[in-house]
């Protein structure tokens, strides 16, 4: 084989593995921009979640006759969760590929970045699973999202440490905006409430490889409860050595979002599961929309696994955008805006999906239902779940 | 914080743990550079592979008992991909007259590392899985540690030392220490430089694939896993040089020990933070690395 | 009897040898005999094309045109390491030795580099012999780059002994700058392979005397051809010959 030719194999490989989607209907298709971490140092394991979700609902769509009568297509970007590459991304999808709206988005800090270009660029935003308050709390009219913020997950944890009538609690918390913010808040719920409980507060780098000596710290100050506000990684990691120097399974630790909701927890932790609980947005025992339904049936059909959150909200985002640019009967992002203010969507859950312009981080913001799960045995599915706390809306 | 002497010791033994296992990544990158003169950017995904091919053979043959076994065939199994990826990938940079031969490395070396990834995503999704493990927790004074965290430092030192004996007192180990001198003079005093490259790159992969494979039970087995490692593997590049081997094994021991110590002693939060600073302090004092000789323009 | 006189074979043979850079034609046709067993003198003024013909017939350049044979086998384009396999071997005129290797171990490297077929120990003997007769048995176990750049030179025309198929040894300037002393230990030493192995030797010098005293015909080569073929004397008394060295020290 020549140089030129296996430069140019190499070329298209690195093209085929870059743009993973690439439009190829002709007719004049609408199309929706993805922006995920599909490498690092992104969550690349949500991102690939999320980019399932995004398939699966333009495949809804299509089957249903497109947008408009039009033909739906993605082009799904790589943030890597990267701002700076977000931001490229995003201007790359208005620009080049006349994205119509641009959703996917895990990390807060891209969302929020990308977000400050597209208040001018015009093309509405829809944070899939970003958490922190400045996603929406800076009121554009373009910045939409369909997650938890962190004062209702705080409030969820809070509330389950109040029930259970624990005093002390032990923050581990990653230093990104995503664990700063909730650890914050947390202390502000705690103060603000007058709740009384002793909270210390440890951060640890994410690319850490050893937990063990904040760990330590934490079987010093002897509590009742550990927050483990880990993603990914550093989220099992804290698990399996809380285990190793006995704080589990006596003190109970709560995860700040759904990562044991997934088949993988039993294989990762095997006989050492006992004491975790976690944070959901999703349960089988949740209601489903119709829509929902499709997807659950779909995604379980094609990956051969029960749907995550993750992925039900990528879907979600793919088809509310659509079902407000049927309502406007316009791509035009201004008519767009409006209608998502003023509408009632369905997404994925049976709870409709509703972006009043409210006051701060509930600006343009639709919260899933949130609720603290438990398993109770080995093995057990996420529906076999007990479901250990509900954040009263 | 209580500052113990016996604190102290911990945190330098946990230090040096950690250290030799990103001393095996180092040590790989520079080997490959030292005698292929490429930096492989693709070496974190040889960690992936090792990693995966650890999680099939202790989850579905060998069961966690054998996890030695499967270590062993996790290295060989990554030693035999490089074996096979060098003369596909890289001889064609040598095998003609090329210009840029940097910038083709570069761009050829990203592009693996780009298919292995997607190929990872396409074979096991991008679900995190573990390759069992029994072994039980092993006090070192009061500090509990993962059985699986003290094998794979003693695994690591054993490989270090095993690459010692190769690189000593093998005809191999003869050769690449000549190539590694004087491509050219290794050349024409008759060794096949062309072959030699497939073997130097197979064994620095495989280093990745033994990290890998060791470090599984610890931080799983994605798609992505092998990045921090990568990042870490580079650190060590810059502090101790590149294309030094001892510079690789210092290098990593230092780094493993100035992240424990600060995350113990300073403040937890900046990890990374106690890495660079070294890392800048180096370049500051030699900005070619530790035991870096001054690098050549081509 | 001299080595040459003992075996009629030919040991080398290139014909025809060109090769241009850019513009520059470094050897033009360029076409040499050597019979197995002989000592052969390479003279001619710098950028004559001496190096560039060692290069070309060593595989270190590929000619444009042109054909090398050795003994029987074609060897033209070549990689150096299969020639070399062959028993082909060349010096530089830098000698090229490992400085963080120990002498030892200098020599070790053609000798398994060529297969080693006789098995290591054979090899280490074979080493220490040469070291001994080029007076660097103290240095066996010193790393190389502690050595004299005459002590270099030694030590680099040694690795070419230690290769037992070795026929034809090609010497790229192997006497510039170095002692008198080592001078004399390293035409013992050729001269000694050379009765008692039967290699052939082609040796490019600007050293008259030298050439002299070892080889009973010289080559010489002006402007990219060769000029001339004879004993030194003969070609020494060549008005080309004499007018390409004085136009040079002219120049």
């Amino acid at each position: 084989m020549g140089r030129r030719t296996l430069m140019a194999a190499v070329a298209a490989m690195t093209a085929h593995v870059a743009f993973v989607s690439t439009p190829i209907l002709a007719q004049d298709p609408i199309v929706l921009g993805v922006i995920a971490p599909l490498s690092p140092p992104g969550e690349t394991a949500l991102g690939q979640l999320v980019k399932r979700g995004a398939e699966l609902g333009a495949d809804y769509l299509n089957e249903k006759g497109g947008i408009l009568g039009r033909k739906v297509t993605l082009s799904i970007q790589d943030s890597a969760g990267k701002n700076e590459q977000g931001v490229a991304a995003y201007r790359r999808l208005v620009t080049q590929d006349k994205a119509v709206a641009v959703f996917g988005f895990v990390h807060s800090g891209v969302n929020i970045a990308v977000n400050e270009v597209a208040k001018e660029m015009g093309v509405p935003t829809m944070g899939t699973q970003t958490g922190a308050g400045d996603v929406t709390a800076k009121k554009y009219p373009i910045a939409f999202r369909t997650h938890a913020v962190d004062p209702p997950r705080a409030a969820t944890w809070v509330g389950w440490i109040k029930k259970n009538n624990w005093k002390r609690v032990a923050i581990l918390a990653e230093t990104t905006d995503f664990g700063i913010g909730l650890a914050k808040e947390t202390e502000k719920q705690n103060k603000d409430g007058n709740l009384g409980l002793e909270i210390q507060t440890i951060m640890f780098d994410r690319t850490t490889t050893d937990l063990l000596p904040q760990l330590l710290q934490v079987k010093a100050f002897k509590p009742d409860a550990i927050v483990n506000i880990g993603v990914g990684q550093p989220l099992e990691l804290m698990i399996t050595q809380a285990n190793t120097v006995g704080l589990l399974p006596d003190v109970k630790m709560v995860t700040s979002y759904d990562a044991p909701a997934r088949p993988q927890f039993w294989q990762i932790h095997g006989d050492k599961w006992k004491g975790v609980s976690f944070i959901a947005f999703y349960s089988p025992k949740s209601e489903l929309s119709e829509l929902g339904k499709w997807f659950a049936k779909k995604y379980q059909e094609k990956f051969n696994e029960p749907p995550v959150y993750g992925a039900l909200n990528a879907f979600g985002n793919a088809v509310v955008f659509a079902q407000a640019i049927e309502k406007a009967k316009s791509t035009d992002p201004k008519a767009m805006i409006e209608a998502l203010e003023t509408g009632s969507f369905t997404g994925w859950s049976a709870v409709p999906v509703t972006f009043p312009k409210a006051e701060g981080v509930l600006w343009h913001n639709w919260s899933p239902p949130l609720m603290v799960l438990t398993y109770t045995a080995k093995d057990q599915s996420v529906g076999d779940a007990e479901v250990s706390y509900t954040l009263d809306k | 914080m209580m500052y113990t002497t016996e604190l102290l010791i911990q945190t330098v033994i946990s230090g040096l743990m950690v250290g030799v296992l990103y001393a095996l990544m180092a040590l790989g990158i520079t080997f490959i550079y030292s005698i292929v003169k490429t930096i492989n950017w693709a070496m974190g995904e040889f960690y992936m592979i090792g990693s995966y091919i650890q999680f099939v053979a202790v989850h579905f043959l060998l069961g966690p008992n054998y996890w030695w076994l499967a270590v062993i065939i996790s290295t060989a199994g990554t030693f035999l991909a490089g074996y096979i990826i060098e003369p596909i990938l890289i001889k064609p940079m040598y095998a003609r007259p090329m210009q840029r031969r940097d910038d083709y490395a570069t761009v050829v070396t990203i592009a693996l590392l780009l298919l292995l990834r997607s190929l990872a995503v396409a074979i096991g999704g991008p679900n995190q899985y573990r390759p069992e493990t029994n072994l039980p927790i092993i006090w070192l004074g009061p500090l509990p540690q993962e059985g699986a965290r003290v094998a794979a430092s003693f695994c690591a030192v054993v490989a270090l030392g095993l690459f010692w004996l190769v690189i000593k007192k093998t005809w191999v180990g003869l050769a690449l220490r000549a190539t590694a001198q004087n491509r050219v003079a290794a050349q024409t005093s008759g060794v096949d430089v062309l072959r030699l490259d497939a073997t130097a790159f197979a064994i620095g992969v495989a280093m990745a694939g033994l990290a890998g494979a060791l470090l599984a039970p610890l931080f799983m087995v994605f798609p992505t896993n092998g990045a921090v490692a990568t990042v870490k593997g580079f650190e060590i590049i810059v502090i101790g040089g590149l294309g030094s081997i001892p510079g690789a094994l210092i290098g990593g021991l230092l780094l493993g020990l100035v992240e424990s110590l600060g995350t113990s002693f300073i403040s937890s939060p900046y990890q990374n933070a106690y890495g660079f600073l070294l890392v800048i302090l180096v370049l500051i004092v030699k900005p070619n690395g530790l035991f870096g000789e001054k690098v050549r323009e081509a | 009897m001299t080595a040459a006189g003992s075996k009629r074979g030919t040991a080398l043979i290139a014909l025809g040898l060109t090769k241009h850079y850019g513009g520059l034609v470094a050897n033009n046709d360029v076409g040499m005999r050597l019979t197995s067993g002989e000592v052969r003198g390479l003279i001619g003024p710098n950028g004559a094309g001496k190096t560039t013909f060692v290069n070309l017939v060593t595989g270190v350049e590929v000619p444009d045109a042109g054909s090398v044979r050795l003994g029987d086998r074609e060897i033209t384009g070549q990689e150096p390491h299969l020639i070399a396999e062959a028993g082909l071997v060349r010096s530089f005129q830098m000698a090229r030795v490992f400085g963080n290797l120990t002498a030892t171990e200098n020599l070790m490297i053609p000798y398994f580099a060529s297969g080693a077929r006789e098995g290591a120990a054979v090899g280490v003997a074979r080493a220490r012999e040469l070291l001994r007769l080029s007076a660097l048995e103290p240095l066996a176990d010193a790393p190389a780059n502690s050595l004299s750049g005459g002590q270099r030179m030694l030590l680099q025309t040694c690795a070419g002994f230690m290769i037992p198929h070795l026929r034809v040894y090609v010497l790229d300037e192997p006497f510039a700058g170095i002692n008198s002393v080592v001078k004399d230990t390293l035409i013992d030493l050729i001269m000694h392979e050379n009765s008692s192995r039967g290699i052939t030797f082609l040796i490019v010098s600007h050293e008259m005397e030298i050439i002299r005293r070892m080889c009973p015909l010289v080559t010489v080569m002006i402007a990219g051809r060769v000029a001339a073929e004879g004993t030194l004397d003969e070609v020494a008394a060549r008005e080309d010959v004499i007018t390409a060295y004085l136009g040079r020290t002219a120049a």
